[in-house]
C-alpha cells in the first residue's frame, strides 16, 4: 500500500512537470504579455522596456522557464506582476477560500447525491422516481453559472428575499470583522450557501445516477434476498447491507469529479464574487501574470492528482477484494 | 488617461480605463462647460433632490458606503504600474491628497498647496504648502514629502507609469518645511501633473529601494495617507476598507460625512445589478448599458449619466490596400448605421461622434456634423475607388481580388454585437468583414506589433482631457505602438505641435478644431460614438455629484439617509 502510494506519487512528478512546461509554453505563444495591457500612451516605450526588465520578461524563455523552476522548488513561485507580492502569498490567501467552497460542495455531491440515488432505487418506477430521474438530468445539464445567475436573480425578487435574504457575492459582509464568533460563523455558512449549490448541484445529480443504478444492482443480489428472509426491517437491510457494496463504485467517482469541480470553481467563483483560486486563475490569464497562472494551474493539478490517488485508495480501503501493490 | 475600456476585462484598471492616470484631469483650464452642464443636467434623475442645505450636517453623519467594482484595485502607490481608473481616483480624492485640485471650471484649486507663485517667464514654481495636515501616522506632511514624490516619479530606475506629466519639470528644491520651488521649462496647463499625482510619505517610502518599490506593503496592505479617508483593511481579490479621517480640515469640506467607505470587487456585472437592487452596494460607477432600464424602473435607484471622454471606433490599417484610400475609409464610415448601433448596443447612451473631439470637450464645436449613415454614396465612393461587383456574387472587387478584410474586436459582449452590425451594414454595401475575436491582451499585443498585423480592429479609447494626440496621428512616430492607424498629414503635425505651446484660450480652440477636423476628413478611424458614462446608485445616497473628473470627487460629501446607514 504504502509503495504503491510512493509509486504513484512519483508518477505525479513527470505529469506536473509536464503540466507547467505545458502551460508555460501556451502562455508565451499567446500574444500579449504583462505590459502590453497597460497599453497607455503616457507610458513611452523606455518605461514599458524597463517594467519588462523589472519583470524578468527581457531574458530568453529558457532562462525564465528555469528560474521559475527554481523559484518553484523553493518553494516561492515567484512574484506577482499583478498584486505586486510574493505568489505564494497570493495562493495563501486564495487556496483556503476555494478549498473551503469546493469541500463544502464535495459533501453535498455525494451526500445529496446518493439520498435522492437510494430513495430511487428503493421506489424504483414510482412516480417520485420518475420526477427525480427528470430533475437530475435536467440539472446535469445545466451549467453552473447560469445555475448560478438564476439562484441569484431568485433570491433577489422581493418576493423570495423577503423571507430569505441570502448574500449572493463575496466571502462576508460589510462589518463582519466586529461580529462575535457565532456571528461570524452564521455570516460565513450563509454566503456559502448559493455558490455550493451552484457549483454542487449539477454533480449532485450525475453521482444520484450512478447510486440508483448501482444500488438497484446490489438489491438484486442473493444476499439481500437473504437479508430480507432473516427478517431484517427494510431499512436495515438498505443501509446497512445494501448501501456499503452499492457505494463502493460511487467512490471512484470522487476522482472523476474533482477536476470537474475545480474546473467549476473558474466560473462559480467569478459568478458569486469568490475570492479564490478560480478567480486567480481567470483574473491570472488575462492579466497575462505568468507566475501565477504557472502556480495555480500546478496547484490545480496536483489537486486532482491527489484526488484521484485518494479514490484508488479508498476504494481498497472499502472494498477487501481490491489490494494494491501485494504481487 | 488614454487607453481602453476593454482593459478593464484585463488586469488592470477597472472602470472605463484608459490606460493613463491623466484621466479626469484637465489641464485645459478651458471650461468643459458644456460637459459639466450636461452633468448637472442629468444628475438627479428619478430621485429625490439632494436637499443637502435643509439637513443639518450633524443629521447626515455616519454610515456605510458600499462602491462595487468589475475589477480588482491593484494597489494605491502611484508610482507603481499599472495605472488604474478606479485606483487613481481612490489615490486622488480618497487616500492622499494633490498639490492641487481640478475645479467646475477646469481651473486649478488650492489643496495640499495653499497657493502658488509664478514668475513671469514661467520657469520657477513655489508652492506654498498647507501647515495643519498630518500623515495618518501622525507625522506632519512637509516640502520634503513634495520634493521626494517628484524626485521619484523622475526616477529613471523607477517604471512611474505618468512620468510624461514631469517632463518638463527639472528640479526642486524645499525652502523651508512648507514651501517647495520647482523650476520648469515652461509650456501650458504645467499644474496638470500635480493634480493627478498625490504627495507620498517620505517618511514611509523613503527607506525603500527602487527595486523593491513595486512589492512594498505600502501599495497594497499598509497605505500611510494625508486624505479625507484613511486606511482601514484590503482583503485581496475581495474590499478595500476606508474610514473618515477626522482631522481633514474644515477649510477643505472637514471630515467625511461617512463613516466608512468600502469598494467591493464584485467581477460579474449581473451579479453587481443584483446587488445594488438589495441594497448591498450604494454605488455602482460603469453600469453596463443593458442594465439602465432596469435600475431606472427601481423607485429605490437611480442612474446618472455624465459625457465621458470615451469613443468607440474602428481604427484602419492605411498601409494597406485599400484603406489607403481616403474614398475607401468615408465609405465605410457612411455605410455603417452608426446611430442604430449606438442604440442597440448602449442604449443611447452617447452620440454618434463627429471626429476625435467629443462634446465632452470645450473645443468642441457644436455646428460638427458627423458623416451621414447613407449607404447609396458609399456605395458612389466605391465604385469612384474603382471597387464595383465585377463578378456579380455580390462582393465587390478590384482586379479579381474581393473586397473582404478581418476586424479585430475585443472579447466583450458589446463590441462583439458591435462588430456583428457593421457585418450586416457592409455586407449590404458588398464589402465582407470577417470578425475575428480576441481576448484583451492578445488584441492589445496585435495592434501594438510593429508589423501591424491587422486590417482593422474595433475598439474604445479615453481622450486625455489635456488633448495631445501626435502619439495617434504624428509622422515622426510611424513606428510607435500607438500609430495603430499608419495615417498621417505633415501640415497637421505642424498644428499638432502647437498645440501644447499655445497658452492663449482662443488660439489653442482654433488649434484644436483645425487638428478634429483634418482628422475626421480623412476618417483614419470610423470614429463610432462618444460614449456617456451611467453610474447606478441608491436613491437614498445623497451628495454626489459626477462628471469627467472622476465618480469619486466629491466623496466626502456623499451622505446616507438615516434608513440607509
Amino acid at each position: 500500500m504504502i509503495r504503491y502510494t510512493g509509486r504513484r506519487l512519483l508518477q505525479a512528478v513527470p505529469l506536473l512537470l509536464g503540466i507547467v512546461t505545458l502551460t508555460f509554453i501556451l502562455l508565451h505563444l499567446a500574444p500579449g504579455d504583462p505590459t502590453t495591457a497597460y497599453f497607455n500612451p503616457n507610458i513611452p516605450p523606455d518605461i514599458l522596456e524597463q517594467m519588462r526588465r523589472n519583470l524578468g520578461l527581457d531574458r530568453p524563455l529558457p532562462v525564465q522557464y528555469l528560474d521559475w523552476l527554481r523559484s518553484f522548488f523553493t518553494g516561492h513561485f515567484g512574484y506577482s506582476f499583478s498584486q505586486h507580492r510574493p505568489v505564494a502569498a497570493v495562493i495563501g490567501d486564495a487556496l483556503p477560500n476555494t478549498l473551503l467552497l469546493s469541500g463544502v460542495s464535495l459533501v453535498l455531491i455525494f451526500v445529496l447525491g446518493c439520498a435522492v440515488g437510494i430513495v430511487q432505487a428503493v421506489r424504483q418506477y414510482s412516480a417520485l422516481d420518475q420526477a427525480l430521474t427528470v430533475g437530475a438530468l435536467t440539472l446535469y445539464s445545466i451549467p453552473g453559472f447560469w445555475l448560478g445567475l438564476m439562484l441569484i436573480l431568485l433570491v433577489s425578487t422581493p418576493a423570495v428575499s423577503s423571507w430569505l435574504h441570502l448574500p449572493i457575492s463575496g466571502m462576508t459582509s460589510i462589518g463582519h470583522e466586529s461580529m462575535g464568533a457565532w456571528g461570524k460563523l452564521r455570516d460565513d455558512a450563509r454566503h456559502l450557501v448559493l455558490p455550493t449549490i451552484a457549483l454542487g448541484l449539477a454533480s449532485a445529480a450525475g453521482v444520484a445516477r450512478y447510486m440508483r443504478g448501482s444500488m438497484l444492482e446490489v438489491i438484486r443480489q442473493d444476499y439481500i434476498r437473504t437479508a430480507r428472509a432473516k427478517g431484517l426491517s427494510e431499512r436495515e437491510v438498505i443501509l446497512r447491507h445494501a448501501l456499503r457494496n452499492a457505494l463502493l463504485p460511487v467512490v471512484t467517482l470522487l476522482g472523476l469529479y474533482l477536476p470537474l469541480l475545480f474546473g467549476g470553481t473558474v466560473v462559480i467563483e467569478v459568478v458569486f464574487s469568490w475570492p479564490g483560486m478560480g478567480r486567480l486563475l481567470y483574473d491570472g490569464i488575462l492579466a497575462r501574470d505568468y507566475p501565477v497562472v504557472m502556480a495555480a494551474t500546478f496547484l490545480f493539478g496536483a489537486l486532482v492528482v491527489a484526488g484521484n490517488l485518494a479514490s484508488d485508495l479508498l476504494y481498497a480501503a472499502v472494498d477487501p477484494r481490491v489490494r494494491y501493490g501485494e504481487r | 488617461m488614454r487607453g481602453t475600456v476593454e482593459r478593464r476585462r484585463a488586469k488592470a484598471p477597472s472602470g472605463s480605463g484608459r490606460g493613463r492616470a491623466r484621466w479626469p484631469g484637465v489641464a485645459a483650464r478651458a471650461a468643459l462647460a458644456a460637459a459639466l452642464a450636461a452633468a448637472a443636467a442629468c444628475g438627479g434623475e428619478g430621485g429625490p433632490p439632494g436637499g443637502a442645505g435643509a439637513v443639518p450636517d450633524s443629521a447626515r453623519r455616519g454610515g456605510t458606503a458600499v462602491i462595487a467594482g468589475l475589477t480588482e484595485i491593484p494597489g494605491v502607490n502611484p508610482l507603481v504600474p499599472p495605472p488604474g481608473y478606479m485606483a487613481s481616483q481612490v489615490e486622488r480624492y480618497v487616500l492622499f491628497m494633490p498639490l492641487v485640485q481640478l475645479g467646475p471650471d477646469i481651473g486649478f484649486r488650492p489643496w495640499l498647496a495653499r497657493s502658488w507663485d509664478v514668475n513671469d517667464d514661467t520657469t520657477e514654481v513655489v508652492f506654498h504648502l498647507r501647515d495643519d495636515i498630518a500623515w495618518s501616522d501622525g507625522e506632519p506632511v512637509t516640502a520634503r514629502d513634495v520634493a521626494f514624490t517628484f524626485r521619484k516619479a523622475k526616477d529613471p530606475d523607477i517604471p512611474f507609469p505618468n512620468r510624461a506629466y514631469f517632463d518638463r519639470w527639472d528640479s526642486v528644491s524645499v525652502v523651508d518645511a512648507h514651501t517647495v520651488r520647482f523650476r520648469i521649462r515652461p509650456y501650458s496647463q504645467f499644474l496638470f501633473g500635480w493634480s493627478q499625482v498625490p504627495v507620498l510619505p517620505e517618511h514611509v517610502l523613503g527607506g525603500v529601494p527602487d527595486s523593491a518599490l513595486a512589492t512594498d506593503p505600502f501599495g497594497t496592505s499598509s497605505p500611510v495617507g494625508d486624505g479625507p479617508f484613511r486606511f482601514v483593511r484590503h482583503d485581496q481579490g475581495d474590499r478595500w476598507v476606508f474610514e473618515a479621517n477626522p482631522e481633514f480640515p474644515e477649510d477643505l469640506g472637514g471630515p467625511p460625512l461617512l463613516d466608512r467607505l468600502v469598494y467591493r470587487v464584485i467581477p460579474d456585472e449581473a451579479t453587481a445589478v443584483a446587488e445594488l437592487a438589495r441594497g448591498d452596494v450604494d454605488l455602482y460607477p460603469g453600469l453596463p448599458p443593458d442594465a439602465v432600464g432596469r435600475v431606472r424602473s427601481d423607485s429605490s435607484l437611480r442612474v446618472v449619466t455624465f459625457p465621458s471622454s470615451t469613443y468607440a471606433f474602428v481604427a484602419w490599417n492605411t498601409r494597406r490596400a485599400p484603406f489607403s484610400d481616403v474614398r475607401v475609409r468615408r465609405a465605410l464610415t457612411m455605410a455603417v448605421n452608426r446611430d442604430a448601433m449606438l442604440q442597440a448596443v448602449r442604449n443611447g447612451l452617447g452620440r454618434v461622434s463627429a471626429g476625435p473631439l467629443g462634446p465632452w470637450h470645450w473645443a468642441y464645436d457644436t455646428a460638427w456634423r458627423p458623416l451621414p449613415y447613407d449607404p447609396d454614396s458609399a456605395g458612389a465612393l466605391l465604385d469612384a475607388a474603382g471597387w464595383k461587383d465585377g463578378d456579380g456574387d455580390g462582393i465587390r472587387d478590384r482586379d479579381g481580388r474581393p473586397f473582404r478584410f478581418t476586424l479585430l474586436v475585443p472579447d466583450v459582449r458589446i463590441r462583439r454585437d458591435m462588430a456583428v452590425m457593421m457585418q450586416s451594414d457592409l455586407r449590404k454595401v458588398g464589402v465582407r468583414l470577417e470578425p475575428r475575436i480576441r481576448d484583451f491582451a492578445s488584441l492589445a499585443g496585435a495592434i501594438q506589433d510593429p508589423s501591424r498585423p491587422y486590417d482593422a480592429f474595433l475598439l474604445s479609447w479615453s481622450e486625455d482631457l489635456v488633448i495631445d494626440d501626435r502619439d495617434y496621428w504624428a509622422c515622426d512616430r510611424m513606428g510607435d505602438p500607438l500609430q495603430f492607424s499608419g495615417w498621417c498629414d505633415r501640415a497637421l503635425d505642424a498644428v499638432m505641435d502647437s498645440i501644447p505651446r499655445a497658452t492663449d484660450r482662443a488660439e489653442k480652440r482654433r488649434l484644436l478644431r483645425e487638428y478634429a477636423e483634418t482628422v475626421q476628413s480623412a476618417q483614419p478611424y470610423t470614429f463610432l460614438f462618444d460614449e456617456d458614462r451611467a453610474v447606478g446608485m441608491r436613491a437614498d445616497l445623497e451628495g454626489v455629484e459626477m462628471d469627467v473628473r472622476g465618480e469619486l470627487r466629491t466623496v466626502r460629501s456623499w451622505w446616507l439617509r438615516p434608513g440607509a446607514r
